[in-house]
């Protein structure tokens, strides 16, 4: 039962650290010697629950149940001012990064309804 | 990290590049000012941005602020009017050097910089309002 939650939570937690990265861009866009960053997220899965069959042992190990991420600086050629923004990509990521944030409440929010109709009675 | 560090992070963009747009009006409006209270022709002026740590213990997210505001060094403009009050004795007036088209253009993009740090704060704010409504059928 509480996988599913703690996947959510972990993708719910992931998103709004990466809003907060891409704002921290969004605000330095101007900012000389600023260099953009971005959140890799780490993907985790259970092994419990699901078996991954890969070529090499160490391929695909996961570690941990709850997703989370690592900030990382983009390698993208800078300007003239060593700030390597690009103001239109980071509006672009962030309209993906909420319909992610989005999808996941919406989840969380069917899945507390489907306990909420089993519990009740008929 | 908190969740309002985001809408501290744009407000701080919103407050910096209001500031910009202050010191690129002065600018404009004394394009073609003669004195000033320090003596000589209005003199150019630019914002400096520094980023700057949001939180202590979160060193990924930076905020900005003007860090400084500074003179232009350039020399002023010789313009001929002899009748300028202003004027030396060869009939030259020490204009500023003010590029309106340059103005305008700092204007736009600090515009820009505005709009999308307004742009991040409502999508912050329908992401919490998204999460409130958790659990609710």
């Amino acid at each position: 039962m509480s996988d599913i939650f703690k996947t959510l939570e972990g993708q719910l937690r992931a998103s709004t650290l990466r809003h907060g990265v891409i704002a921290s861009n969004i605000a330095n866009v101007d900012t000389p010697g600023y260099k953009a960053r971005d959140v890799k997220f780490n993907e985790t899965l259970n092994e419990a629950t699901i078996e991954l069959r890969s070529t090499q042992p160490g391929h695909m190990t996961p570690s941990g149940q709850v997703a989370g991420g690592s900030v990382n600086e983009d390698q993208r050629a800078s300007w003239g001012d060593q700030n390597n923004v690009e103001l239109d990509m980071e509006v672009a990521k962030m309209t993906e990064n909420a319909v992610f944030f989005q999808a996941a409440t919406t989840l969380l929010s069917k899945n507390i309804q489907m306990y909420k109709a089993a519990l009740r009675r008929s | 990290m908190n969740s309002f560090d985001v809408l501290k992070i744009s407000g701080s963009a919103l407050e910096a590049q209001r500031r910009r747009m202050n010191v690129i009006a002065s600018n404009l409006a004394n394009a073609q000012s003669t004195r000033t209270e320090e003596g000589g022709p209005y003199k150019r002026q630019d914002v400096v941005f520094s980023s700057m740590p949001i939180e202590t213990n979160s060193v990924e997210l930076k905020g900005v602020k003007v860090a400084d505001v500074v003179t232009d060094g350039k020399p002023p403009k010789p313009v001929y009017d002899p009748g300028h009050p202003d004027a030396d004795a060869e009939g030259f007036v020490q204009m500023p050097d003010i590029n309106a088209m340059e103005e305008m253009v700092n204007m736009m993009m600090a515009y820009r910089a505005y709009e999308a740090s307004v742009a991040t704060y409502n999508t912050a704010k329908t992401m919490m309002l998204k999460s409130l409504e958790l659990g609710r059928v």
